[in-house]
């Protein structure tokens, strides 16, 4: 499977704010803790080698789960066959937290559930479509779809 | 650098929503010959594969710090290329049987990308918040089930650096009208080719909600910072657009003038 590969790399040098040594350990029966340089960039997890230029690698964040596995300790689980499960061994609790939460919110997927409820709110409150101001209020991708629960959460 | 295959197809494969699919001539890379391929699009990845029951992916193209750009008709294909911006980055040579095809992949393509998502979504969660404090009152409004916690200083930085700087920012509120950007009028509306039973597609219904008519009238203004960087992403798109509009309003002129000209030449010679 081809890939723009060199387009990634120069992806993964782009600043980003979560940018972190974090020990990470691989899914497969006999992987150990490494300690690896991540980054966050778009909605793809990039890890490094300590002191390499090039990613060794790039998880994307598309249908995975995230869980706390520890006070410091996250993991980030793909769901396909033999879901495959990455774990992340932070320094706090605090960066822990931190880091879980932008993953999610990385996902492409959950800002567009995050974009239907405001356009869909903004039009409740307004009656505008705030889309029509930009011109792509008819892109199927940002549609609402039937059985997309729009409830907020209360809080 | 490894890119987890399996994760991608899983994505690809999953219930998550197709934004386009259908056909399409990928150039190959060093020949100039065009290849027909089935393409995917879905969040910032453009996934392409021989027919669209294929197991079997032939590659990804992930859609960031890239330019969309229509091109001149190349012998007879319509073709328009994905550009990515750098020093010794590709550019991807793609083709459309018809104008109509082309103008709606262009315009697929150029609001696909995560950073353009990222900004808008913090466009109008901004205009939510300042609508639904006016109205309520409250100090704090419901929040989609998504967000647990608001950190606008998560936004990706990253954006900053594929915004191309665009004229000088203006007003926001009664000014959003000057930014309109215009979409390309499509004769009918482009139903996507049947998708493959491979993957459930949901269906995407027309939106949004009718809700009341808002007593107050106006767009209220808003008092809260223009987005620079959103405004001049969507006129440096805006500016693409207008072209793909202006060159395919032309093209269907001058077809309307050859069609009034007779086809075949039945006189004497």
């Amino acid at each position: 499977m081809r890939f723009n590969e060199k387009e990634m790399i120069s992806l993964s040098r782009q600043p980003s704010e979560k940018t972190a040594e974090l020990g990470m350990r691989g899914p497969k029966k006999g992987d150990v803790v490494k300690k690896r340089l991540v980054k966050l960039v778009v909605n793809f997890l990039f890890y490094f080698r300590t002191d390499e230029e090039e990613p060794q690698g790039a998880l994307l964040l598309e249908q995975c789960r995230v869980e706390r596995e520890d006070r410091q300790v996250f993991s980030v689980a793909f769901l396909d066959e033999g879901e495959r499960k990455y774990l992340f061994e932070c320094d706090s609790e605090e960066q822990c937290l931190e880091w879980m939460e932008s993953i999610i919110q990385a996902s492409y997927e959950v800002m567009r559930k995050n974009l239907i409820f405001y356009r869909t709110e903004i039009h409740r409150l307004t009656g505008k479509d705030p889309l029509e101001q930009y011109g792509i209020e008819d892109e199927t991708r940002f549609q609402v779809t039937s059985g997309l629960p729009l409830i907020p959460k209360d809080n | 650098m490894k890119i987890h295959k399996k994760i991608l197809t899983h994505y690809l494969s999953c219930t998550s929503p197709v934004d386009k699919e259908g056909y399409l001539y990928k150039k190959k890379e060093r020949t100039s010959s065009y290849h027909k391929r089935w393409f995917v699009l879905k969040a910032n990845i453009l996934f392409y594969q021989e027919r669209p029951a294929d197991r079997h992916l032939l590659g990804v193209i992930i859609l960031e710090g890239c330019a969309i750009q229509p091109c001149e008709c190349d012998g007879g294909l319509y073709t328009f290329s994905v550009v990515f911006r750098g020093p010794g980055l590709k550019t991807y040579w793609l083709a459309a049987d018809d104008q109509l095809v082309l103008d709606c992949w262009v315009k697929a393509l150029l609001t696909a990308s995560h950073c353009y998502l990222s900004l808008l979504v913090r466009d109008l969660g901004t205009q939510y918040e300042a609508e639904a404090k006016r109205q309520t009152g409250l100090g704090e409004v419901p929040q989609p089930s998504t967000v647990t916690v608001q950190n606008p200083k998560v936004l990706n930085q990253s954006c900053s650096s594929f915004i191309i700087h665009g004229p000088v920012r203006k007003e926001i509120g009664s000014h959003r009208a000057s930014h309109v950007l215009q979409a390309p009028l499509m004769a009918s509306k482009v139903t996507n080719k049947k998708s493959p039973k491979l993957w459930p597609k949901r269906n995407a219904h027309v939106t949004p909600i009718n809700g009341p008519v808002s007593t107050h009238g106006e767009w209220p203004q808003v008092d809260f910072d223009p987005l620079e960087d959103f405004i001049k992403l969507h006129e440096y798109y805006g500016e693409e657009v207008k072209q793909v509009r202006a060159d395919w309003l032309k093209r269907r002129q001058e077809e309307e003038k050859h069609l009034e000209e007779d086809l075949i030449d039945l006189s004497e010679h």
